[in-house]
């Protein structure tokens, strides 16, 4: 509790006039369409939130992630079209079920630095795909190969996770996002954090400090791909159709990391402010050019993500804390004490 | 029982012995001296003492306990802690970020291991730096910070390798006291260092090192007029030249 007394009593205020915002946005707004782009703009901060727990504090670039996405949504599915099992157990089984091979994927891939952890994930990813589509059974479950999982419309309610306004989405999404956005701040501010920092700059400094490098980095791969498969079954609930291209794919993992690499990774918010900026290009790309240039949002992406490279390389989270500074902190005020002081300055370098 | 005990050890790179049957013991509360010329295997030596990699041969015995084999962070967390020699600070972290980081080893909440950690920071006159990036700081801070840091993991035994290498006589004369002080508050020390003025001044017993071997030890004022020293650091001409 005493993180919350040393904010600054300004900032605590801004933070709930957003909040509520955030909540009263379904209220003002009533076009289902512009919902629909709100919630994957949300869906898209998250999953960039679960990412950074990875790429953002372990010091490596994950670029599989939507194996994860996929592993979560597959998983609710085919618990719930075998055994009617509820959609928020099978969450919770895909997540238990993505963060054990994310385990196992990381034992081997995480002792590897820079662009092989990279390509490591890529290939595991794309394997994952390919698999997906060519096989039709597992066991019991019918994953029905490339043509995808349709769910089977049952009534609106909350234990069946299905809804007929999207309204409910919203605000599902909006937890999670917010929960993600907590544990972000909790693990910062916490041992695993600090050893995380440690072990992704200086691996042999950490080692000599009694940090078992390894091993912090695994628990930070699991918590990711536990949370990452969350919202992949809430993606599944949301469309009720879904095909491994479209949760399995690479574009979905770049995208993560774009939105991640331009935000600024290794920020609390830095995943927020990329899908805010990001995910409205992509949603307007695919519904103005989806026809005549797919993949478009891919493109302006990566041009996006060369000019903050060269003139923010830790994304623009820099700026815009420098602006909201300059807003609402007085000049040669300083910030506020204690561990946020710490995070602060190592992002506002 | 010697607080650590070194015992024939041997470390070879493929047809290269680094370190060749070393023995050296180390009691509670010394500040113990490794000296010797470029490459003759004191930092290879201290290597193997600190886990960064395993004596090919023998044993090094730390409270009775075997730590040949043993990893880095087991080392450092059976009381053994070491600095490097090129400095590795979490360079986009403070100064405060980087010595919590250490005294994380002792204590799971960040308050407690914050309050150790600017403890230390006053003891080693960073306090004023603590929330400066440790990527800005000056050499002699740089070297300052690595010592905070390896002290907040609460070591019995130090292991300080070549803390005061590139720093001019004036720091160094600075750094002296620092060390003395950590002595005196209980921590024993191994030091390697190339700078004479400083190991004569600060150890109590000295270990030279030469080709990989240890060519002699003892008392400091002893260890620098024995000739096989001398020989080592300025040749067998120069001792044929005295006679």
């Amino acid at each position: 509790m005493h993180l919350l007394r040393k904010q600054n009593p300004l900032h605590l205020l801004i933070t709930a006039a957003i909040l509520a915002l955030m909540f009263l946005l379904p209220v003002v707004i009533r076009s289902s369409t512009l919902i629909l782009i709100f919630t994957l703009i949300i869906w898209s901060a998250y999953l960039t939130s679960c990412w950074n727990f990875v790429g953002g504090f372990a010091g490596v670039l994950p670029l599989g992630h939507s194996a994860f996405v996929g592993i979560g949504a597959y998983t609710s599915t085919v618990l719930f079209q075998t055994w009617g099992l509820s959609p928020w157990w099978g969450m919770l089984a895909g997540g238990v079920l993505a963060a054990l091979v994310g385990v196992i994927i990381g034992i081997p891939t995480l002792k590897m630095r820079g662009a092989y952890f990279a390509l490591a994930t890529i290939a595991i990813g794309e394997g994952l795909r390919v698999l997906v589509e060519n096989v039709k059974q597992v066991g019991p479950f019918n994953i029905n190969g490339p043509s995808g999982l349709l769910i089977q419309l049952s009534k609106s309610s909350f234990a069946h996770f299905q809804f007929v306004s999207k309204v409910p989405y919203y605000y599902i999404i909006l937890v999670m996002l917010l929960l993600v956005l907590l544990l972000t701040y909790l693990m910062m501010n916490s041992k695993i954090g600090y050893y995380l920092a440690a072990g992704g700059e200086e691996p042999e400094a950490a080692q000599a400090l009694g940090i078992k490098v390894s091993r912090y980095k695994l628990i930070a791969m699991a918590i990711s791909c536990f949370l990452t498969a969350l919202g992949g079954t809430f993606y599944a609930q949301m469309m009720l159709y879904f095909y491994p291209k479209s949760i399995f794919g690479l574009d979905l993992s770049y995208e993560i990391a774009f939105i991640a690499l331009i935000g600024g990774r290794g920020s609390i918010l830095g995943p927020v402010l990329g899908a805010m900026l990001l995910k409205p290009v992509s949603e307007l790309t695919r519904i103005y050019l989806g026809d005549t240039l797919p993949g478009m949002h891919l493109v302006i992406f990566g041009l996006v993500l060369i000019v903050v490279m060269r003139y923010q390389p830790k994304g623009l989270i820099v700026p815009a804390r420098r602006l909201f500074d300059r807003l609402f902190n007085k000049p040669g005020e300083p910030e506020d004490k204690g561990p946020k002081t710490a995070i602060a300055a190592s992002e506002a370098d | 029982m010697s607080l650590l005990e070194v015992k024939n050890v041997t470390k070879r790179f493929g047809g290269l012995t680094a370190v060749n049957a070393v023995d050296m013991h180390v009691e509670q509360g010394e500040i113990i001296g490794v000296i010797g010329p470029n490459g003759a295997g004191k930092t290879t030596l201290f290597n193997c003492i600190a886990g960064a990699f395993p004596p090919t041969n023998g044993s090094i015995r730390f409270n009775g306990q075997e730590l040949a084999g043993k990893k880095p962070y087991q080392i450092c967390r059976v009381g053994v802690t070491r600095t490097f020699q090129v400095v590795k600070p979490f360079a986009s972290k403070t100064v405060l970020y980087n010595t919590v980081v250490g005294a994380f080893a002792k204590t799971n909440q960040l308050h407690e291991a914050e309050q150790r950690a600017l403890k230390i920071l006053r003891e080693l006159d960073l306090y004023d730096k603590k929330d400066v990036l440790s990527r800005s700081l000056t050499l002699p801070e740089r070297k300052r910070l690595e010592l905070a840091r390896a002290l907040a993991t609460e070591p019995q035994l130090l292991l300080l390798d070549e803390v005061m290498a590139g720093l001019r006589p004036s720091e160094v004369s600075e750094m002296l006291p620092t060390i003395r002080k950590i002595n005196e508050s209980g921590v024993t020390i191994i030091i390697v260092e190339h700078i004479m003025q400083a190991i004569m001044n600060l150890s109590d017993r000295i270990y030279v090192i030469n080709f990989g071997k240890k060519i002699a030890e003892g008392d400091p004022s002893k260890v620098v007029a024995d000739p096989e020293v001398i020989k080592a650091y300025l040749g067998d001409e120069y001792v044929a030249a005295q006679h």
